[in-house]
């Protein structure tokens, strides 16, 4: 136990000290990759869902490429601040990050400040995927996105619950187009997102995907992704239901870009083996994480096709990056 | 009960025990450390657990957390470094204590008070669990902007001397809080277009820089006078300063069992945390005390109520998770993790489908109890050494563990120059008689407080007879304004009366905390 943590510690301590050695690091020959102990940066604090994923992925990467991975947490700005600092990295494959890669198909059209672009980064596969949803009480005279929209005819003033800009442009763009009358309440995390519905404090709410622990409390009216969830597959998405607002989140490897292609893919493959690993399985499998790989080239199609997609649907909603 | 003997019997058995024993060991040590939380500490641990049965790795992962926030107490008391933010009230009389040189009888005080509050919340979690659980969730944004605006009035209480430097210090308090990006829009606030900021200021570095580093150059800058102190006081000789007497016992025991009820009420609120609670306990002690001005120069019932409260808060917060599956605390949240990985999915129907378990969890709890009784109290003999090294060595480790604990907390050196930053800042508040107390409780309630009225304001469809179908708050807002009431009225009596005391809070001049 304590030499764990202690390691944790020392690779702290260690990329701060080697922050300026590592710049004058001669590049090292790419055919022994990995030959030294490599970087993971995580832009959660550590114990949230993410960061239980990419240590799980990092245990198992780490395994097939035969050389340590340390976690390091550089939270902050929801990813933008580990983002920043992975663009500056040596692009070597000795500093690779494992995020959700909202911060840059998504933040960019919400806040000024995070201008990430697809082309910014080299992607290195996705492992997992988000399942956000809009969700209600088990017991809500509802069962579905119609339903709810007749219902809400009926009952002006509900509440809904909106966890970030993106999920009040979910709610808006339906009130827009159907009529709505709503009170967007703002909530601050998951945690009280689980208080607003179980305390019945309101009718609706977005869900980044911890809806799935609660099914005996909690459904799902619209699933928010392109596709439907492996654990409601019977719940249609909201493109089904004709609102065109669909947003995928996945989460997988950044890597600095201009790293080298070969190692582009020995990281994408190493990633690849988290699918059949064991703990991996019982890691996501605990918190109903999908597990739904893509590889490098498929990532790297995906972000650009994401990153144009959601630009669109903001834009169309009339959101302005703050 | 029949289940909780059966859990016993699960629990004591050497391999259990000595996993428990680990746990609050490692806990504790990370608590000492400033900057390095429980939070982080449980989160890390996890995986280790994989290796561990259930029950072991359960009970493991809560004695981290239950060892940590007793721990924090230590270095809050020798150093006047809050090991965790929530500890930050006990320094205020900790360590005057510790200058006094009555450092062992603070930590055995903190200690005490730690794990009656902690024991006795487990109790109430063992009890209550299912049935209280269902009344936490009649508390919501409306319910809770009421409390936490009720609570904002303890800041009269708190503000020492001047009324209007509390109110001044808790309005900064406020001010610093709202840096970050604001919750709905994600519109930055004085955020000076530094990403790093987006999340507002960490509480961990303002803390360390405020009260400890602060505290470091003030010392330095008098040191001849306080190695002259440090020999004269560092061993004392008066058995009576170096443990806890049965007066003491009999005036500390309101505050803890006090400190024991509000951290229990808070952890069992969602969303409010250990540090809210140690700083209400802390300013209801100092209220309830007939002489509030002597509190910050060495009163051990300020320990006490601020150590109890702290450590009530970690059982309580699972009652939520335990009863609705809803984390009440970060330290809930990440459990959550832990407790499905074995097996165990927190919610109504655990108790069903896993008595046993369940009851095993909770018999370890009580045996972290203990134990944490047993590796404190001689874990602090250890610590207690401390005190006697002369200042002039203690300051640089010191400042490089500061250091430390403010990079760790967020792994980045943007935490550091929000250390050095908030020293500045506590330089000049402790030299001008600046409450650093009502500063944090207006920085940690601030933000809740937003953020619930904006929410009470949709909730209640912005009608304010819609008030009427949360009765709750209403009692809060009439408790609310019935301090107010009285609170003018004491001070437009007080200005007559208090005149002559202020002397009284400086009985021995030379061994005060602010005699520098």
């Amino acid at each position: 136990m304590s030499i764990l943590k202690r390691r944790h510690v020392l690779a702290r301590l260690a990329s701060l000290v080697m922050a300026g050695g590592l710049m004058a690091a001669p590049a090292l020959a790419d055919d022994h990759y990995p030959d030294r102990p490599i970087t993971m940066l995580v832009g959660y604090n550590a114990g949230g869902q993410t960061d239980l994923v990419a240590r799980a992925a990092a245990k198992v990467m780490s395994e097939e490429l035969g050389q340590p991975i340390n976690v390091v947490n550089r939270a902050g700005a929801g990813g933008a601040v580990a983002g920043r600092e992975l663009q500056k990295a040596k692009p070597d494959g000795y500093t690779i990050m494992f995020h959700a890669n909202t911060v840059v198909n998504t933040a960019p059209f919400l806040m000024k400040r995070v201008d990430f672009t697809p082309d910014d980064f080299e992607w290195g596969g996705f492992i997992t995927a988000y399942q956000a949803g809009l969700v209600t009480q088990k017991d809500s005279p509802f069962d579905d996105l119609d339903g709810f929209v007749a219902w809400a005819k009926e009952n002006p003033g509900f509440s809904y619950g909106s966890l970030s800009p993106a999920a009040r442009m979910t709610m808006t763009e339906i009130a827009k187009k159907e009529g709505l009358d709503v009170n967007i309440v703002p909530l601050n995390g998951g945690g009280e997102m689980l208080n607003a519905i179980l305390g019945n404090q309101v009718v609706l709410a977005l869900s980044g995907g911890i809806h799935s622990k609660y099914p005996d409390q909690m459904k799902m009216v619209a699933a928010l992704t392109t596709f439907r969830h492996p654990n409601d597959p019977d719940v249609k998405t909201i493109d089904e239901f004709g609102y065109e607002l669909a947003m995928d989140g996945r989460a997988g490897l950044y890597l600095p870009k201009g790293t080298p292609a070969d190692i582009v893919k020995t990281l994408s493959d190493a990633l690849s083996k988290a699918q059949d690993d064991a703990t991996f399985q019982q890691v996501t499998g605990a918190a109903n994480i999908p597990i739904m790989f893509l590889d490098a080239d498929a990532a790297a199609q995906e972000m650009v096709s994401t990153y144009q997609k959601h630009g669109d649907i903001f834009r169309k909603a009339g959101v302005e990056p703050q | 009960m029949t289940q909780l003997i059966g859990g016993f019997l699960d629990v004591l058995n050497l391999s259990t025990l000595i996993w428990i024993a680990v746990g609050v060991t490692v806990g504790y040590v990370l608590g000492v450390l400033p900057g390095l939380g429980k939070a982080t500490g449980v989160a890390v641990s996890i995986p280790l657990t994989f290796y561990l049965g259930p029950v072991a790795a359960i009970a493991m992962l809560i004695g981290i957390a239950k060892g940590s926030t007793a721990g924090s107490a230590v270095s809050a008391i020798l150093l006047n470094t809050p090991g965790e933010p929530s500890s930050a009230p006990t320094a205020l009389d900790g360590y005057p204590l510790a200058r006094q040189g009555k450092a062992q009888k603070a930590l055995k005080m903190g200690l005490f008070a730690s794990v009656i509050g902690d024991f006795l919340s487990t109790l109430i979690l063992i009890c209550l669990a299912a049935p209280l659980a269902q009344y936490a969730l009649l508390i919501g944004p409306v319910e809770l902007c009421a409390i936490l605006i009720f609570s904002l009035t303890f800041i009269g209480g708190l503000s020492g001397k001047s009324l209007l430097k509390g109110i001044i210090a808790g309005a900064l308090g406020i001010f610093f809080a709202t840096v970050g990006l604001e919750t709905e829009t994600f519109i930055p606030r004085m955020t000076f277009d530094m990403l790093e900021l987006d999340d507002g200021i960490a509480l961990v570095p303002m803390a360390i820089g405020m009260l400890a580093v602060a505290e470091m150059a003030i010392q330095a800058g008098n040191m001849r006078a306080l190695d002259l102190e440090t020999a004269q006081i560092a061993d004392s000789s008066d058995p009576d300063d170096r443990r806890v007497t049965r007066a003491e016992w009999r005036r500390s025991a309101v505050p803890i069992l006090r400190g024991t009820l509000i951290g229990s009420a808070i952890g069992i609120l969602p969303g409010l945390g250990a540090s809210v609670a140690s700083f209400l306990s802390y300013g209801a002690t100092r209220k309830a005390s007939g002489d509030p001005e002597s509190f910050g120069t060495g009163r051990i019932e300020g320990v006490a109520a601020a150590e109890s409260a702290d450590n009530a808060v970690v059982p309580s917060s699972l009652v939520p998770l335990f009863a609705l599956g809803i984390p009440g605390s970060v330290i809930a949240a990440i459990l959550i993790a832990a407790f499905v990985l074995h097996g165990l999915t927190p919610g109504p129907l655990m108790f069903e489908q896993n008595p046993r378990m369940v009851a095993a969890v909770y018999a370890a709890m009580l045996c972290a109890s203990l134990l944490m009784l047993v590796i404190g109290y001689f874990g602090q003999r250890l610590f207690a050494q401390v005190i006697k090294v002369p200042m002039r060595l203690i300051i640089p480790p010191v400042l490089f563990l500061c250091c430390i604990g403010a990079y760790m907390d967020t792994g980045s050196i943007f935490s550091i120059w929000v250390m050095l930053a908030f020293t500045v800042f506590g330089f000049f508040a402790k030299k001008l008689d600046f409450s650093f107390v009502t500063f944090l409780i207006g920085y940690v309630i601030g933000p809740s407080i937003e953020l619930t009225f904006r929410q009470s304001l949709q909730l209640l469809d912005h009608k304010w007879t819609n008030l009427a179908s949360h009765p709750i708050a209403i009692v809060f807002i009439v408790l609310t304004a019935a301090t107010l009431v009285l609170l003018a009225r004491a001070q437009s009596a007080g200005t007559t009366r208090t005149d002559p005391q202020p002397t009284g809070a400086e009985p021995q001049p030379s061994t005060q905390g602010r005699n520098r």
